[in-house]
């Protein structure tokens, strides 16, 4: 199988803390690839050395073929990488409407996308005049996972979707992720294992700050020794 | 501003016609005045020229001055209160601007209007020069430091412009050379409505420009920076496109205020034309339309009416002008504490907060 995002032993420090020390991530194309690992263990840097906010110091990013690496990260947002980074982050003091018009690349991609988008979160269709800050908590995140369907892109990087949220929200957001999974590669962060392995094929293992086990999440699920070295949970 | 907006039902005027009448009213204002104090809105003949004196014209340059603070503050809140970047430089653009236009009018040899003219032009293009200057080198910065480069610039020409022998340093130079059209001391009138004018035109060009794409970006980048920016926005080129824009506002209100007094001084560079501006700003309240206008306003009335007034209290007479700086750090720290906002902020909050409970229970949305 291809692979859309090839990250091959980066290290990045965030000041004089070195927080990657060495993480490889592969993404294949057209699946979704979950990032598994403990508080602290480097999961949420990954994706920001990703898309250029904490660039890497050393290492390598292929995106599609092409090293991105050391660009600024408009740049590597405009290859066609979305960023849903965690704890809901849409602007607040801007409209539904306005959230997913900025997320244009070309002007019409949110006319464009506006029927996939409203049939996988219909709630939004409904609160599109309204600030963003007023949403609520899983509204808001499912308005943050549509900013990144706005434009074309071919790979989502998602941060922790599920944090916060009520079990029943989480399933409408586990069931859009999966179909948005059809058109759109994604690398996830999760910090539930439950709903890692209902979302994922392959799964990344980070442990402070090394990349220590990957593969396909079928494997996984029955590694109970390996679930309980890395993640704490059975 | 969502008072602004006008409602579908009722039309144009329904959703307008507060600031239609407040407009109007501006309009009248110096006819309205001359007519209550029986004085003549274009001052008093004396042989083949005018003298402003009287009531209306007195008034007539206060209002001028509150368009001058209001241009002055809704720049500052462009950069401040949209795009989220705070300078303490402001007053740089506002008397760069006044030394530019100053410098055309009287130390050149070109006729009046060409000087003016040219003046002007040169005077904004300066300012917003300057502002992509400053932020080319600073905008990398963030927050507090690029904040204390601005303060650092801003002082330096006031510093260099109270020393330089040509314009006269701390004395400044006065403008005598200006179209009779045009000139506060001639026809005053005419100066009040181009100052008018310059401060809706201001108004109108803000509000557009925030509520474009590009103001979401500006709203986007005073959020979260990071964030538009992994979403593929470059946001330098945003913030300088602020600054630039807001330099050249600021410009604006510099030009207006050395017509108006007739003179280029140092003070014009002086820290109060950034303080000012920021506390009309946070008064009113931040990244809202009306509230710098508002600030402005409030702010130098209280300024003129109260600035010639004696308290008395327990016999010992208190002049206000004495207290006045105090006075104004009661009132802002009040104001802060009741409108934790700004003024128009506040308000705007709780009516966005009744119109979110009419459509969490279901009421479709009125605009």
């Amino acid at each position: 199988m291809s692979s859309i995002l090839e990250v091959r032993d980066i290290h990045t420090f965030i000041g004089q803390f070195h927080i990657l020390e060495g993480v490889s991530v592969s993404v294949t194309t057209g699946g979704i690839t979950v990032l598994l690992g403990r508080n602290g263990a480097g999961k949420t840097t990954t994706l920001r050395s990703i898309i250029g906010l904490t660039p890497p110091a050393r290492g390598s990013i292929h995106f599609d073929g092409k090293p991105i690496q050391g660009r600024q990260s408009h740049n590597i947002a405009q290859l066609g990488i979305g960023y849903v980074p965690e704890h809901r982050a849409i602007f607040r003091s801007l409209s539904v409407r306005e959230n997913l018009q900025l997320a244009e690349r070309r002007s019409g991609d949110f006319a464009r996308k506006a029927d996939f988008i409203f049939d996988l979160f219909p709630d939004l269709k409904r609160l599109i005049e309204l600030p963003g800050g007023n949403l609520s908590g899983g509204q808001q995140q499912m308005l943050a996972v549509a900013r990144a369907l706005v434009p074309e892109n071919r790979l989502l990087l998602i941060d922790e979707p599920s944090e916060g949220l009520a079990p029943v929200i989480i399933e409408q957001l586990i069931a859009a992720i999966q179909r948005l999974s059809s058109q759109v590669s994604v690398l996830l962060v999760e910090q539930n294992f439950r709903v890692a392995s209902k979302l994922a094929q392959s799964y990344v293992i980070i442990d402070e700050g090394h990349s220590v086990a990957a593969g396909a999440m079928a494997d996984l699920v029955q590694d109970k020794a390996l679930i309980q070295r890395y993640l704490g949970v059975a | 501003m969502q008072s602004l907006t006008p409602s579908s039902r009722g039309g144009w005027l329904r959703g307008y016609w507060l600031p239609a009448l407040l407009l109007v009213f501006l309009i009248l204002f110096p006819f309205i005045v001359g007519a209550l104090t029986e004085s003549s809105p274009f001052g008093v003949a004396r042989g083949d020229r005018m003298v402003m004196r009287g009531e209306s014209v007195r008034w007539q340059s206060v209002l001028i001055e509150v368009y001058i603070l209001a241009i002055l503050a809704m720049s500052y809140n462009l950069l401040f209160g949209f795009t989220g970047v705070i300078s303490f430089g402001h007053a740089l653009f506002f008397g760069t601007a006044g030394y530019v236009l100053g410098l055309l009018l009287e130390y050149t040899a070109l006729e009046t209007g060409v000087a003016l003219a040219l003046g002007v032009l040169a005077a904004i293009a300066v300012c917003g020069a300057l502002g992509l200057l400053i932020g080319f080198v600073t905008l990398r910065l963030k927050g507090v430091y690029f904040a204390i480069f601005t303060l650092a610039v801003a002082e330096m020409f006031f510093i260099f412009f109270g020393r330089w022998q040509l314009t006269r340093a701390e004395d400044g130079f006065a403008i005598t050379d200006l179209p009779v059209w045009l000139d506060p001391s001639q026809s005053r009138i005419s100066f009040y409505y181009v100052a008018l004018a310059l401060a809706v035109l201001t108004f109108l060009f803000i509000r557009r420009l925030v509520n474009s794409p590009t103001g979401a970006v500006f709203k986007a980048i005073r959020e979260n920076e990071d964030r538009a920016q992994s979403m593929g926005y470059n946001t330098l080129n945003y913030k300088l496109l602020s600054i630039t824009i807001a330099g050249m506002l600021a410009g604006v209100a510099g030009i207006l205020q050395v017509i108006l007094n007739k003179k280029v001084g140092p003070e014009l560079l002086g820290v109060s034309y950034t303080v000012d501006p920021l506390l009309m700003t946070i008064i009113g309240g931040i990244g809202t339309f009306s509230g710098p206008v508002i600030g402005a306003s409030g702010l130098h009335f209280l300024d003129v009416f109260l600035r010639d007034a004696e308290l008395v209290i327990a016999g010992i007479t208190i002049d206000i002008a004495n207290i006045w700086a105090l006075l104004l750090g009661v009132i802002f720290i009040l104001v802060v504490i009741v409108f934790p906002f700004g003024i128009i902020g506040t308000w705007q909050r709780r009516r966005a907060t009744r119109k979110q409970r009419a459509v969490t229970t279901g009421h479709p949305p009125s605009a």
